[in-house]
């Protein structure tokens, strides 16, 4: 044992610094999956969070951290944490006990349940929770509650990648690479993230690429902090990723720049991609992306002539109608080129949410059971019910996705837990996600913060935040890894896995939710993983901290687990082929029109966090991004004599929204750009088009039409 | 040997962890004495931060009534020292570079000491612990100023007047644009 295959060189050879009187706790960031390494500095005295030390030695980030890292501790020590159970009482939000509002809680479960039956409970999760709670919610669910109905907002997130990586290479693992190896590429293709902003740890990856020589292609419709840097930046119009990736195709495939052998023996499905991109000449592909044919042949060039080179995507690929086909086929991209399974070769998914790979494992996703398993099939079943203890005839079925479940509200679904979750900023149709809340007969809610979401709860319990809890989280690479917490639980506050272990207790159910810390939780989980495509039995605590994290599979003890995939070139189907699928360009769902001629499409900045639940309350990082504004480039301003600074209303069929015009030339001139981290009358996902990609279940958040009006109303008076 | 700040103006992403984490070093009483600029707001999301330079001969220190700003063995020009500054802001003026701050309350400047209760640790200031893009980093200064890997900037010239700074600048590769900033669009081979 040792940690020498993780050894990494962004590590860096510095102890931190103690100060006196205080105590480092060393951990990792509850952002995004990158789960960069730090040490939360905590008073000995009265364990108060105080401070930031950098972790040097992580190898992951060597005590790198972006803004939203640096800031992360500072919501510990919040005056507006949560710090006593919440019950509605003539309209309002009252302070109530725990006793008072678990009693209410079960009697809410017992009258819906006795009433409707067992699947009109449904429980809306989030992957931003340790291993161990993703694990216990999907438990607690299916044995707790006996609910088919759970999902979680990953389905937002990291489901067309899931999908996609399913049916091209039969394994559902962010990236097939660790993070270290991105180095050794020639090339990098960069597609629908903005890395520099959203993965900002990534980048001295990429820049040690770039020192190497390695050319970098980023695929983006903006000039992005990342497609700045690119060699060629594809700036495609938004919804037109297949189109990109088979005009890239197709000038490999004519140019002779695929590696056959590779294909012949290590692939199926060529020939049909083969005559399907035939059409895809690079002056069509130009018509339908809107970038240019020099660019594209260019791009095509330099990617097929690489040896070693990596594809990496994000939600940008992926938040569409046809999200799993475009993960794919830039996965194609790697497969026609034999870029696979070695250093500096592979596909990857910038992961979005903190625990955004291992909350997608374990059984909280409603399509699934532990380690990767499918809830349909009946071995799995046996499989899982063995470990808990039931009979296989206990575990309900497949039940509905995140936004199908929100849409069901009130309808077949009477009662809801919501965890860890803020949907009414997250979901596409803002307005009527409110009222699909406000339809349920009950509707109970566990979160640190007050968000959006829990305002309109009938109960609200308080959990902690991250710094004070243990468990695992399993980041970008596959790695999973050890968090560590405080030892405290301030004010009422109790651990998330801790309530559904009492609500389990008062329901009748406690005998299989006997659990006295996260590792014994972690403990059932290994078994309950073992023998599945996402194995941990061999992962122990121990382990995590000896290795400073364990990539999966990691089947025994003995194992040291598997840092990059495929290196036998076997993919994961019984014959150990690689699928090979073609797709024709379909476009966006939603296409622009006479009266909604403008494009928009939504994402991150760097100083905030998903739904901004946690960072819109930090001074600083508020301070540095205080609200929503529009991107508009300046011809498409011109149009509507809109200048820089002025409000503007953006409406799309679904809703309208007043923003501050940011008038920007790295913007195309037929879309405009809105972050989407506020709520209420600031959310834009009041515009955004709920049109589910058929496979994954998500969202098209990426695109819809919308018009654009200069108002002169003061941001926030009319909203939508 | 002694060891300064080197900045490569190109791998910023604007992201400002240098100036939440300049507030976390212990002698900085978190005050944050970074700043990050917008090159060119409208054309480009291009970013730059600029922490003291510190001048061979720093005009800080030269233009303080009260010696109030010390220069360390090292070479690093400190914050104004608490017990003397008099919050005149004379330094505020002479700096060509604009990086003294003065707290108006406390009648206390403050700046970029290149967080020595860690350099003097062996540890790296904040700014270059943190930085996830490396733009920032802590390196030898020989080495920086006389073998970069990349053009750098280290004399700049006002009206005349050529300062010497300690904190080194690379500068974007204009000659073979290696990594991209170029005139149009294209790869160069």
């Amino acid at each position: 044992m040792g940690h020498i295959q993780n050894k990494d060189y962004s590590q860096r050879d510095f102890d931190p610094i103690v100060r006196d009187g205080e105590e480092l706790i060393s951990t990792h960031c509850c952002f995004c999956g990158m789960q960069c390494g730090m040490n939360i500095r905590v008073k000995i005295a009265d364990q108060t969070v105080v401070g930031v030390e950098p972790r040097y030695d992580f190898p992951m980030n060597g005590g790198r951290l972006c803004p939203k890292g640096v800031a992360a501790y500072r919501q510990a020590e919040l005056g507006d944490r949560l710090k006593t159970p919440l019950i509605r009482k003539n309209g309002k939000l009252e302070p109530a006990t725990w006793d008072e509002a678990m009693d209410l809680i079960v009697s809410k479960i017992q009258d819906i349940q006795g009433k409707y039956g067992k699947d009109a409970f449904g429980i809306y999760s989030g992957s931003s929770m340790t291993n161990e709670k993703c694990y216990l919610m999907g438990k607690f669910a299916r044995i707790g509650l006996g609910t088919k109905n759970i999902d979680y907002n990953g389905r937002y997130c990291m489901s067309s990648a899931s999908v996609g990586f399913n049916q091209s290479i039969g394994i559902d693992r962010g990236s097939t690479n660790p993070w270290s190896d991105i180095k050794f590429a020639d090339v990098l293709l960069i597609a629908g993230s903005n890395t520099a902003e959203c993965h900002p740890l990534s980048m001295p990856y990429i820049w040690g690429a770039r020192d190497r020589g390695a050319k970098l292609i980023v695929v983006d419709p903006r000039q992005t902090k990342t497609a700045l840097v690119a060699d060629v930046h594809l700036d495609i119009r938004p919804g037109t990723d297949v189109a990109i990736a088979n005009g890239l195709l197709h000038v490999m495939i004519e140019e002779n720049l695929v590696d056959q052998e590779f294909i012949d023996n290590h692939t199926t499905g060529y020939e049909e991609l083969k005559e399907l991109v035939k059409k895809y000449t690079p002056s069509h592909v130009s018509e339908i992306t809107g970038v240019s044919v020099d660019k594209i042949v260019t791009a095509a060039r330099i990617f097929g002539q690489a040896k070693n080179g990596m594809t990496m995507f994000a939600r940008g690929v992926e938040q569409h109608a046809t999200g799993t086909d475009s993960v794919s086929n830039y996965v194609n991209l790697c497969l026609v080129t034999g870029k696979m399974g070695r250093k500096g070769s592979g596909v990857a998914t910038f992961t979005g949410q903190g625990n955004g790979q291992g909350g997608r494992e374990h059984g909280q996703k409603t399509d699934q059971l532990p380690g990767f398993r499918k809830i349909t099939d009946p071995k799995a079943r046996e499989y899982i019910a063995g470990v808990w203890g039931v009979e296989e005839s206990e575990i309900p079925g497949p039940g509905l996705s995140a936004f199908e479940m929100l849409q069901a509200l009130g309808k077949e679904i009477k009662g809801l837990l919501l965890v860890c979750s803020n949907p009414i900023v997250s979901s596409p149709t803002v307005k009527d996600v409110g009222g699909y809340l406000k339809d349920l007969d009950f509707f109970v809610c566990m979160d640190m913060f007050l968000s959006e979401s829990a305002e309109l709860a009938d109960v609200v319990l308080p959990s902690t935040v991250w710094v004070e809890d243990n468990g695992t989280m399993t980041n970008v690479e596959g790695r999973v890894l050890r968090v560590k917490g405080v030892d405290r639980t301030p004010g009422e506050t109790k651990r998330d896995w801790k309530i559904i272990c009492e609500l389990a207790e008062r329901l009748g159910r406690g005998k299989y939710f006997q659990f006295n810390s996260p590792e014994d939780i972690f403990n059932e989980l290994r078994v309950a993983s073992k023998g599945g495509i996402a194995d941990y039995y061999g992962i122990t605590y121990e382990k995590l901290e000896k290795m400073q994290g364990v990539f999966w599979p990691c089947p025994t003890e003995e194992s040291e687990g598997m840092p990059r995939l495929f290196e036998d070139l076997r993919f994961n189907f019984p014959d150990g082929k690689a699928r090979i699928l073609a797709f024709e360009h379909k476009g966006p769902n939603e296409k622009t029109s006479k009266e909604y001629p403008v494009i928009l499409s939504t994402g991150r900045v760097v100083f905030h966090y998903l739904s901004g639940n946690q960072t819109r309350r930090i001074e600083t990082l508020r301070n540095f991004c205080p609200d929503p504004y529009v991107e508009i480039h300046p011809s498409l301003a011109k149009k509507y004599n809109i200048s820089n600074g002025e409000t503007v209303k953006v409406s799309s069929p679904r809703g309208s929204i007043e923003l501050v015009a940011k008038i920007t030339k790295i913007t195309r001139e037929d879309m405009v750009f809105v972050p989407y981290h506020w709520g209420k009358e600031l959310a834009i996902n009041h515009l955004t088009n709920p049109a589910l990609e058929p496979k994954s279940k998500i969202p098209e958040f990426k695109v819809c039409a919308v018009k654009l009006e200069k108002t002169s109303a003061v941001v926030g008076e009319n909203h939508g | 040997m002694a060891k300064v700040l080197y900045i490569d103006y190109e791998r910023c992403i604007g992201c400002k962890a240098c100036v939440i984490g300049c507030e976390e070093c212990s002698g900085h009483d978190h005050l944050s004495r970074m700043f990050v600029d917008e090159l060119n707001p409208g054309e480009t999301v291009a970013t730059s931060p600029t922490p003291c330079m510190h001048c061979v001969t720093p005009a800080c220190a030269e233009s303080c009534p009260v010696q109030a700003i010390a220069i360390a063995d090292d070479g690093t020009v400190l914050s104004a020292s608490l017990e003397k500054c008099i919050g005149c802001k004379n330094c505020t003026y002479a700096c060509p570079f604009g990086i003294p701050r003065v707290d108006d309350v406390k009648k206390m400047m403050y700046k970029c000491d290149m967080c020595y209760d860690r350099t003097s640790k062996g540890r790296p200031p904040m700014c270059a612990s943190v930085c996830p893009t490396d733009t920032i980093r802590f390196v030898d200064e020989e080495e920086i100023k006389y073998d970069p890997p990349k053009p750098v900037q280290f004399k700049w010239d006002f009206g005349g007047t050529v300062i010497e700074t300690r904190t080194v600048i690379g500068l974007p590769d204009t000659e073979t644009h290696r990594f991209g900033y170029r005139e149009g669009e294209g790869v160069q081979e």
